[in-house]
């Protein structure tokens, strides 16, 4: 297969005009390309990045529904509150991270694995993207993938001290962090328009996402 | 218009459901991608933008593919490279083997439909389950794809309904599209986490950390490669971008054109195999870069046309593709896009048909978020293929007499002068429905009876006035 390999580089190089040599370095180019995203990006993101996350969030064709509570420890009381209101039976998959294990979950019978028909799970993000209201995950010990894909009702804390207001602002970030194998952005429940284009939830993923905004940016 | 070509149309054109499909989804769709952009004034420096990117990576393609080669090794991953269709194919039936897969899932990929994946698979013996909703609607259906974004958008639900209580296990009622989502939902559940090995595309190749992004709504793609444990991405060479943050200011003008929305629910970004400590993702991350007729769309002057990110925009305003629909284009790529690239991918003759298949409206090019000079790029088609003799006899005939004509200023204005005298004897009521010659015209459209004399004679008239 290097010969496949040789082969189109080679075809590659035959089929370009001379390089574009008159242009600079190519990391040069690349960066000059990425200063110019700020003036293409939709005027949205002005105030207090939570505000304007949890506003992004309102948005009908995200599918989420959104809280906000004070601390992480409120974060047990939020996922009862959800469960009873939903009418769901009081049994969480916790994804395990340690500072969701240390949680007072009195109440509700939790379990650290995902079933595949698992009913509801509650999640920590790594953080949030403001601009699409997006939650970032990074695939871990402590935050495997399947806790975002496989239950039909997510809920998910988030710290407002770990939201970006932009896509950029993220990949920015992204490359200082450890690459992780997955990063996954939810932007909402699952769904597809695949019959018709009519608009239905849960499709393989999870059908409810709720997000429970930890804290606000200001009292950081 | 060649037999074959011909044949598809009209079986299009007679379909009692497919208009209505199409324009059920393509309608929505363009409403919705129109919303998107109302509230989005930047848009044409953002495609400016997407274009200059995809451009300077086509530009320095080998730059970016052979870092994105070493940067996707680093993460652990395997990277092979195939020139043709086959050959990708070769590569991951190969590895399957060797993973002794028994069943293959299968996250939707325009490039595996191109190059035949599923096929291969099957001749293989390896069970393939297509696992997002309109692939596994035309896998149940035998059909090909119709469009790029929705390969299902030819059937009604009705149709879908049916489909479903014949294959699923437990359909239940069917009796909404809610309860046929359900009912996929449960048949897929299991097969999801029994898969030996799952199989994507990629919607970008980030060159600085080797990773593959892709884009779902449904959440499959994820579902399809973290359980099993191989993942297997197959990708076209031109996939790639710089970094990250370029892959993002891609990623706003690709979804916003093919759905409205601002980002998919799910965008994932996959860099390499299970990491120490990792509770699930796969052991064996495998990525076959494809050329399949991309270099030499480079040499062929069809550069612009690798900056396509397959959003299906393009379709969904072409409105031939909306008469006739994705399967009478007769390849996998339907619509403006597809009339461009088929041609470079399956030779000219063959898809001579699709370029002219077009009305050069430009609508095309107006949406697309890379800025493809489409009708451009179909012209260039139909000038090769008149070049190269493959214009039907009749058409080389008419052209020629039309050449004689027009070099003949008095011979011309007589002979337009006679030909609309005739074409009143064929209307009825102002509106002509049939007229010798022009039967491809007017079986599907009337058009009005011509009155005020020529065009140059209605010019010279009002000149002198
Ligand atoms: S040609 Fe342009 S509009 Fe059509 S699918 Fe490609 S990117 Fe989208």
């Amino acid at each position: 297969m290097s010969s496949a390999r040789a082969k189109i580089l080679q075809a590659i190089r035959a089929a370009s005009p001379a390089t574009s040599s008159g242009k600079g370095p190519i990391g040069a180019q690349a960066a000059a390309l990425s200063a110019r995203a700020a003036a293409t990006r939709p005027e949205r993101v002005s105030g207090p990045v939570d505000a304007a996350f949890l506003t992004r969030l309102q948005d009908p064709g995200i599918g989420a529904t959104t809280e906000r509570v004070a601390t992480l420890q409120d974060f047990p009381d939020a996922v009862r509150r959800y469960l009873a209101a939903q009418g769901l039976a009081a049994a969480v998959a916790v994804q395990p991270h340690p500072e969701l294990l240390a949680l007072d979950w009195s109440g509700v019978e939790t379990h650290h694995h995902i079933a595949t028909d698992e009913g509801a799970a509650v999640g920590l993000a790594l953080g949030g993207i403001a601009e699409t209201g997006s939650l970032v995950f990074h695939s871990s010990a402590a935050s495997p993938t399947l806790f975002a894909f496989l239950p039909l009702h997510h809920v998910v804390a988030v710290r407002a001290e770990t939201l970006w207001p932009w896509l950029e602002d993220y990949a920015t970030a992204l490359a200082t962090l450890p690459q992780p194998r997955n990063v996954n952005l939810v932007t909402g429940a699952s769904g597809t328009t695949d019959i018709e284009g009519t608009l239905v939830r849960g499709a393989h993923g999870p059908g409810w996402l709720h997000i429970v905004l930890i804290g606000s940016t200001n009292a950081t | 218009m060649t037999a074959a070509f011909s044949a598809r149309v009209d079986a299009a054109l007679a379909s009692p459901t497919l208009k209505l499909a199409i324009d059920r989804t393509t309608g929505t769709a363009r409403s919705k991608r129109a919303a998107a952009m109302a509230a989005w004034p930047e848009f044409n420096i953002a495609r400016d933008l997407g274009r200059d990117i995809k451009d300077h990576v086509i530009e320095n393609l080998e730059h970016y593919l052979v870092t994105f080669e070493k940067n996707a090794i680093a993460s652990g991953a395997k990277v092979h490279w195939a020139e043709t269709g086959a050959q990708a194919c070769a590569i991951v039936v190969d590895i399957c083997r060797k993973a002794n897969a028994k069943s293959v899932t299968r996250a939707k990929s325009m490039l595996g439909e191109e190059i035949g994946l599923p096929h291969a698979l099957e001749e293989a013996g390896i069970e393939r389950v297509e696992t997002d909703l309109a692939e596994h609607i035309i896998q149940l259906a035998g059909d090909p794809p119709s469009h790029i974004v929705w390969p299902a958008l030819h059937k009604t639900r009705e149709q879908v309904a049916e489909l479903f209580r014949t294959h699923h296990r437990d359909p239940g009622a069917l009796a909404s599209v809610e309860a046929m989502v359900g009912s996929a939902r449960r048949q897929l559940r299991e097969k999801f986490m029994a898969a030996d090995v799952g199989i994507s595309g990629a919607n970008f190749l980030v060159a600085d950390t080797g990773a593959v992004c892709t884009v779902t709504n449904e959440g499959n793609a994820e579902l399809t490669t973290t359980p099993p444990r191989v993942h297997i991405v197959t990708a076209g060479i031109e996939k790639l971008v710089p970094s990250t943050a370029h892959a993002m200011a891609m990623l706003r003008l690709l979804v916003r054109s093919a759905t409205g929305a601002e980002l998919t629910q799910y965008t994932t970004f996959h860099c390499g195999p299970k990491q120490a400590g990792d509770l699930d993702g796969p052991e064996e991350f495998h990525i076959v870069l494809v050329d399949a007729g991309r270099t030499r769309m480079l040499a062929e002057g069809l550069a612009d046309m690798l900056r396509c990110i397959r959003c299906g925009a393009c379709l969904n305003h072409c409105v031939v593709y909306r008469q006739i629909g994705g399967h009478a284009y007769g390849a996998t790529y339907p619509g403006p896009m597809g009339a461009v690239l088929t041609p470079s991918l399956s030779g000219l003759e063959a898809a001579q048909d699709l370029p002219r298949a077009c009305t050069l409206n430009g609508q095309c090019q107006e949406v697309c978020p890379v800025a493809i000079p489409l009708p451009t790029l179909l012209r260039g088609w139909r000038e090769k293929a008149w070049q190269q003799g493959f214009e039907p006899a009749t058409v080389r005939w008419a052209v020629a007499l039309w050449r004689f004509l027009i070099l003949r200023p008095a011979l011309y204005a007589a002979a337009s002068a006679i030909g609309l005298r005739l074409m009143p004897l064929f209307s009825r009521n102002g509106w002509i429905s049939r007229l010798p010659l022009a039967g491809g015209w007017t079986a599907h459209r009337d058009m009005p009876s011509p009155t005020g004399g020529t065009f140059l004679a209605q010019y010279k008239r009002r000149m002198k006035k």
